[in-house]
């Protein structure tokens, strides 16, 4: 965009643009998440989204491909705060693994609890609603695999699936605890899911 | 499976109708596997089974009822083999390799139905999502009943036996989506320590499964 006039106010309509047009996609992708939670994703349609997000139709379309697309661009979102979170709290290069997991943990049941609207759109809705939307999600668990073997300590003697049944066994119970509605309750689940990752690492250890 | 002779073949009516359903059920699983849920069509499914598009509408309403239909029987065989495995042991650790290993051999030696049940389970849409979800939440007591509450490994985590149930289910949906479907019965030992290792601490859950 050339700059308009002189002065410091040139940048002004510029930025000021860019900040409604972000605006927007976030309010249309909030709306979007909101009545997925409240209706499902298949009888959400268009007109509920703009009417929701008080923009217009055309509005979604000029930011948006349809009703898909800013699905899978509030999960994007979603998922980035979420790992972005959990590598934060697992990072800790002074704690031991534990505590490391345990910050993982608590930064995951943190955000579910703090946003239980995008944490049912992104680990129920995100699972039935296309196979784009559930192709991320398992893409998303691909990652919090990766992460989880990181963190975990290496112990050769352990089966090569653990860290995938551990984080889906996790993913499951979370999953749960938010289809029964409490996903605000989510961080009581923190210690029995810690104990649940690290216990068969800790059996293993012990037996050195 | 090859269409029936037509013409007069002395069968009843019954017998056609059932085997006609059977058909059905096993076409649209193999149309899922090959073809996924969207391009799965009636006129797809009735060709693969043989029948007439006709016939497909006296036995289902509608695709998605016999996808239903298909998912149910599916569970259904499933639980029958795990439930039949578990009731010839009388310790609750074999009871749940033997359920564990039941499970794994039909899966593997069914893909089409390791592919319906944990793959498009979750794939198509909320009516088979909640038939997904109650089927593994079905497999929990099997787990939970009998298992020891205490021993010198300590007492388990109190979710373990969903997160070891939906635990397997993950690995073996994520497992079947990568092509491996047909080989699922090579992860029971380490299926198996992953279930037993919460209750029983890993050095036991090693030695109840290697003495196998």
């Amino acid at each position: 965009m050339p700059p308009r006039g002189k002065g410091g106010a040139r940048e002004r309509p510029a930025l000021s643009r860019e900040f409604i047009a972000q605006h927007k996609q976030r309010r249309i992708m909030d709306a979007l998440a909101e009545l997925t939670a409240e209706q499902g994703y298949e009888a959400t349609k268009i007109s509920d989204i703009v009417k929701r997000a008080g923009v217009a139709r055309k509005t979604l379309y000029d930011n948006f491909e349809g009703k898909e697309e800013v699905f899978l661009a509030a999960f994007d979102s979603a998922r980035d705060e979420v790992l972005g979170r959990v590598a934060e709290g697992s990072a800790g290069e002074d704690g031991d693994w534990q505590e490391r997991i345990e910050g993982g943990l608590a930064a995951l049941l943190g955000y579910v609890a703090e946003q239980p609207i995008l944490a049912r759109m992104c680990m129920v809705e995100a699972l039935s609603a296309t196979p784009a939307t559930t192709k991320r999600y398992e893409d998303a668990m691909e990652t919090f695999v990766e992460l989880t073997k990181r963190t975990l300590p290496k112990d050769a003697r352990l089966p090569d699936t653990i860290a995938e049944t551990l984080v889906g066994g996790a993913a499951w119970i979370v999953y749960q605890q938010i289809r029964r509605g409490d996903a605000e309750r989510a961080e009581d689940l923190l210690p029995e899911l810690t104990e649940f990752i690290t216990a068969p690492y800790l059996g293993a250890g012990r037996a050195k | 499976m090859k269409p029936l002779p037509r013409g007069r073949h002395g069968l009843s009516r019954e017998y056609i109708a059932e085997h006609q359903r059977e058909r059905l059920l096993a076409a649209i699983a193999g149309s899922l596997e090959d073809n996924g849920y969207d391009r799965t069509t009636v006129s797809a499914v009735s060709s693969l089974a043989g029948v007439s598009k006709s016939d497909f509408y006296r036995h289902f309403a509608s695709k998605d009822e016999c996808f239903f239909a298909a998912y149910d029987e599916a569970v259904e065989g499933l639980r029958g083999d795990v439930l039949a495995a578990c009731r010839e042991e009388s310790e609750w650790a074999e009871g749940v390799c033997s359920g564990l290993a039941a499970a794994l051999n039909r899966l593997a030696a069914e893909p089409a139905q390791a592919n319906l049940l944990l793959v498009e389970g979750l794939r198509a849409g909320p009516g088979v999502y909640g038939r997904f979800q109650g089927a593994v939440e079905s497999f929990v007591p099997r787990l939970r009943d009998g298992a020891p509450v205490g021993t010198s490994a300590g007492r388990p985590p109190g979710a373990a036996d969903e997160a070891v149930v939906g635990g397997i289910a993950s690995l073996l949906g994520r497992r079947v989506l990568a092509g491996e479907a047909a080989r699922l019965d090579r992860f029971f030992p380490e299926l198996a320590e992953f279930a037993l290792t919460p209750y029983l601490g890993v050095a036991e859950a090693r030695r109840i499964i290697s003495a196998r």
